[in-house]
This record gives C-alpha cells, sequence and structure tokens, in this order.
C-alpha cells in the first residue's frame, strides 16, 4: 500500500529552509558591517550637543560613513531575490531607520531642510518604488525621521546650554512643519502610529524651550521685537 | 480626497480662520512630500485590507468544508455524495476567491502582505489535504496510489489566465492600431497564487488536527478500520514534522506540540481498539440499528 504521507515533502522543504537559513546568514554579515558604518557616523554626530563649531566637521565625517553604506547596499541588494525584498526586511528594516535618521539630521544641521524620501534613497544607493527592486520602504523613512526629531528635541535644549538661543527658534519651526506633515498620514494602528504618538512629546519639550528663552528674552530676534514695540510708546 | 482630516468635521468653527490655513500648509515643501508619502501607504494598507477580507472569506469556507467532510460517516453511506459538494466548493474558492487574492498580489511583493492572506490560506491547505486524505481512504483501486499534494502540486492548480476584460474597442484610428491592440490581447496574461512552502507546511501540520477527529469520531461509529488507518498517518505525519530541523520558526514548533498531542490521542484510542476491541464491535453492532438521523450530532 503507498502512503499517504509523503516523506520527500519534508525532505524537500528541510532543502528549501537550509537555503533560506544560509540566505538569511550572509545577509545578516552585511547588515552587520552597516550597523557599523551606522555607529561610526552617530558617534561623530554625538560632538554637536557639546560644541557647535565643530558641527559642520562632524557632518563631513557622518558623511563618509553614510556614504560607505551605499556599497554595502549594493550588496544586499545582490543578494535578495527579486520581489522578496519583504521576505528578508526584518534584517534591515532597523538599520535602515537609523541611517535615515542619520541623513536626516545631517542635512538638516547643514542645510535647515528635511530630506526627501528621494535623497536619501539617492543617498544610499536605494531606488524609491518597489517595482524597480531594492528601495527604501516609505515607513522606514518615515519612522527614521520620528527619530530626528527626538534627536532635535534634545538639540534644542543643549544649543541653549552652549548660549545659541536662536537655533530652537528653528528648530521648533522646523518640527512644527514635521508635526503637520505626519497629520496628513492615515495611520493605522501599527508601529508607525505608535512611533508617531511620541512625536508630541518631542513637540512639547522644543516648545518649553523656545518658551524659557523667549520669556527672558535671551533670544536677540525676540529682543528686537520687543525693542520695536517699546520704542513707538515711550512715554 | 479631504485638505485636511479635521477640517469636514469643523464646520461650525469659524471657516476664515480654517482656509488660508490649509493653503499655507500647502507651501510647506515637507507637507508636499508628505502627501506623497501619505498616498503610497494609504494605497498600501487599503490593499492590506482588501485581502484581509479576501482571506477572512477563505477561512469561513474552508472550516466549512472541514465541517462537511467530517459529517461523513461509515453509516449513512454518504461519503461520495460528501466528498463530491466538497470538491466543488474548494475548485470554487480557487476559481474565485484565490483568484482575487492574486490579483491583488500581482506584480507586488507577496512577503509584504503574507500576514494578510496567510490565515486563509493555511486554512484552506487544511481543507484540501483533508480532501485528499478521504479520497485517498477509500480509493485504493484507481486512483488511490495518490499521496498528499505538496505545495508545488498545489501552487499548479492556483494558475490563472487573465480574462480579456476589454470589450471590442469601437474603431478610432486606423486599422493598423487596432491589429496591434488585438495582437497584444491575443496572448492571454498569465498569473498565480504564490503558495508558500512555509505556509504550506504550517496549513498542512493543522490536518493532523482533523486526522485525529476522525480517529476518534471513527471509534464512535464503529468503524475501528478508519482508526487504526488514520492513526498511522498521524504517525507518519508526525515523523515527518520532527524530521525537520528549522530555527526561528516559533509558529512551526508550537503546531508542532499540538500535533503531538493528536498523535497521543488517536494512538490512545488505537489502544482501546486494540483492548476492548471486541466490546466496541458489539456495541457497535447495537448501535447500528438504530435510525442514523439523530446521530448527526456530536460531529463539529
Amino acid at each position: 500500500m503507498s502512503n499517504f504521507v509523503n516523506l520527500d515533502i519534508f525532505s524537500n522543504y528541510q532543502k528549501y529552509i537550509d537555503n533560506e537559513q544560509e540566505l538569511r546568514e550572509n545577509i545578516r554579515i552585511v547588515v552587520r558591517e552597516i550597523e557599523h558604518l551606522a555607529k561610526e557616523a552617530q558617534i561623530k554626530l554625538q560632538i554637536i550637543h557639546s560644541d557647535l563649531s565643530q558641527i559642520s566637521g562632524a557632518c563631513g565625517l557622518a558623511r563618509k560613513q553614510i556614504e560607505a553604506c551605499a556599497e554595502k547596499y549594493q550588496k544586499l541588494a545582490g543578494l535578495v531575490p527579486a520581489g522578496q525584498y519583504y521576505r528578508y526586511s526584518d534584517h534591515w528594516t532597523y538599520i535602515t531607520q537609523r541611517l535615515i535618521f542619520l541623513i536626516a539630521l545631517v542635512i538638516y544641521l547643514e542645510a535647515g531642510f528635511l530630506v526627501t524620501r528621494e535623497t536619501v534613497a539617492e543617498m544610499l544607493g536605494l531606488k524609491t518604488s518597489q517595482a524597480e527592486g531594492f528601495h527604501l520602504d516609505v515607513e522606514d523613512y518615515l519612522l527614521g525621521i520620528l527619530q530626528l526629531a527626538s534627536e532635535l528635541s534634545r538639540f534644542a535644549t543643549n544649543s541653549v546650554t552652549m548660549g545659541d538661543y536662536e537655533r530652537p527658534l528653528n528648530i521648533s519651526h522646523f518640527i512644527g512643519d514635521l508635526n503637520t506633515g505626519f497629520r496628513l498620514l492615515n495611520l493605522k494602528n501599527d508601529g508607525l502610529r505608535k512611533r508617531f504618538d511620541a512625536l508630541k512629546y518631542d513637540v512639547k519639550k522644543i516648545e518649553e524651550v523656545v518658551y524659557d528663552v523667549s520669556i527672558r528674552g535671551l533670544s536677540t530676534k525676540e529682543k528686537d521685537q520687543q525693542e520695536e514695540q517699546a520704542a513707538p510708546v515711550p512715554e | 480626497m479631504p485638505k485636511n482630516g479635521s477640517a469636514g468635521h469643523r464646520n461650525n468653527a469659524p471657516r476664515k480662520r480654517q482656509t488660508p490655513a490649509v493653503q499655507l500648509d500647502e507651501k510647506i515643501p515637507i507637507v508636499q512630500a508628505f502627501r506623497n508619502y501619505s498616498n503610497e501607504l494609504t494605497m498600501k494598507h487599503d490593499r492590506h485590507e482588501r485581502i484581509v477580507k479576501l482571506s477572512r472569506d477563505i477561512t469561513i469556507e474552508s472550516k466549512r468544508i472541514i465541517f462537511l467532510l467530517h459529517s461523513i460517516d461509515s453509516r449513512k453511506q454518504n461519503k461520495e455524495k460528501v466528498l463530491e459538494e466538497a470538491r466543488q466548493r474548494l475548485t470554487k474558492l480557487i476559481e474565485v476567491n484565490f483568484r482575487a487574492v492574486a490579483l491583488e498580489l500581482r506584480d507586488q511583493d507577496v512577503y509584504q502582505f503574507r500576514a494578510a492572506y496567510s490565515p486563509g490560506l493555511q486554512e484552506f491547505i487544511e481543507a484540501y489535504t483533508y480532501m485528499e486524505y478521504l479520497c485517498y481512504e477509500d480509493g485504493e483501486g484507481e486512483n488511490g496510489t495518490k499521496s498528499v499534494s505538496d505545495w508545488q502540486a498545489i501552487q499548479a492548480v492556483m494558475q490563472y489566465v487573465e480574462e480579456s476584460s476589454k470589450p471590442k474597442e469601437e474603431p478610432t484610428d486606423g486599422e493598423e492600431l487596432e491589429v496591434v491592440a488585438l495582437a497584444e490581447e491575443e496572448i492571454p496574461k498569465k498569473f498565480q497564487f504564490f503558495v508558500d512552502p512555509t505556509e504550506y507546511i504550517l496549513g498542512l501540520s493543522d490536518l493532523t488536527g482533523e486526522l485525529m477527529r476522525r480517529c476518534v469520531n471513527s471509534l464512535g461509529s464503529g468503524d475501528t478500520d478508519t482508526c487504526l488507518e488514520t492513526c498511522k498517518t498521524l504517525q507518519h505525519f508526525y515523523t515527518g514534522y520532527i524530521s525537520l530541523n528549522c530555527q526561528r520558526a516559533r509558529e512551526l514548533w508550537r503546531k508542532i506540540t499540538t500535533m503531538r498531542q493528536s498523535v497521543l490521542k488517536a494512538e490512545n484510542v488505537c489502544y482501546n481498539v486494540k483492548v476492548r476491541g471486541g466490546e466496541a464491535a458489539k456495541w457497535g453492532a447495537t448501535f447500528d440499528q438504530k435510525p442514523a438521523e439523530d446521530v448527526d450530532e456530536g460531529f463539529y
């Protein structure tokens, strides 16, 4: 009598799983290299919280590390079979978000605007649309940007400590725009939503800093405004 | 698309304050960029939701088919009829429901929506293989050599051809254009539903639960041969599953634990059949004389 259970199924599946494991192993090696580069970049950028004069230097150093990542992503793209991005994406989502955050921070420090998804993708050598291949996932981008908001709230506090009273105003404005942007999204009850909910604490923190600076008249812009207002009504 | 999520709700708020604020927003580059992200996210979520809905229908129908298959009772001689109905309903699932999912997944990364269709697919595989088992059980003669389908076999029945949905175009431009259009339509575009081996293995592992039920139910109807038969198949499955060696497969591991419980139950049934076999047969014989209709309960 033939057997209903064909044990070949299990040996075939074992082969299938083994192949998958091997590929995952290779992916992990590359991801670890990216992690290393990202960590370096992050360390370089820590200086902004203690020395404002070194910002542009730190950005330059971080850029070098980030540029090196593009090559690694190329490697990853070669490993992952077409149409299976999301099968393995759990290995690199975390580090990609971290890199997006670092890129966004560098661009903000250098130019003062929010980096677009297209620019990030270009810097990392990734595509923007799924159909083109190894791409930058939009959710990863958004999650990375949310990390930027937290870092900037810290930066706002520290720039005041270092005597730069203008910067928090700029940051506050920037985060305000960012908040407006995020409000346009129809979020599901998922990880992105949870992370977005934390954005309001960053906004609050920055607003507090701005308030403290304004009420004491520390900001020159504020001072000018006050003087202007005060001038026409001297007596 | 509404300009602003809250704009629609706040009709009683002073209008003049609202309108310029929205216009101002549009000038911010961030807002423009985020509109694109928003569209992309919404599209993804919508597709996900649609697949979840389709998958839910598949799950429900598959569960019903399994329920139907459990109504097979050697005393009622209804096997042929039930199998035929189950086969038709399964075919319908393949032709209609899976086709719809396949259409949604076309040119997409199937792994991105895996969580959305996985429950339906697993339940379907359970129903499909259970039907195959029941066919195998009594069909040892002609086509009974067929063992359970593997994922490639199931994949093979989920091939679809695009329907030429476009009706004949009305003649507009030159003839040549039309010929080109026709030629393109001539080759029907093929697509398929992708059966992931892992989903298959997980779905197949649920089959053992059904086999255990069949084993126990057969004892109830005095069909001891079926008890022994299903138990043997169960043991084979269990051997196959424990031979697998894979890390990071918590779901599979959980299912194997459940499977072990099923195997133990079935083995216990067989033990009882052997030990008190004579009694059961007698008891079953007296039971047989009762009208079959009122023993319908208990099969669920």
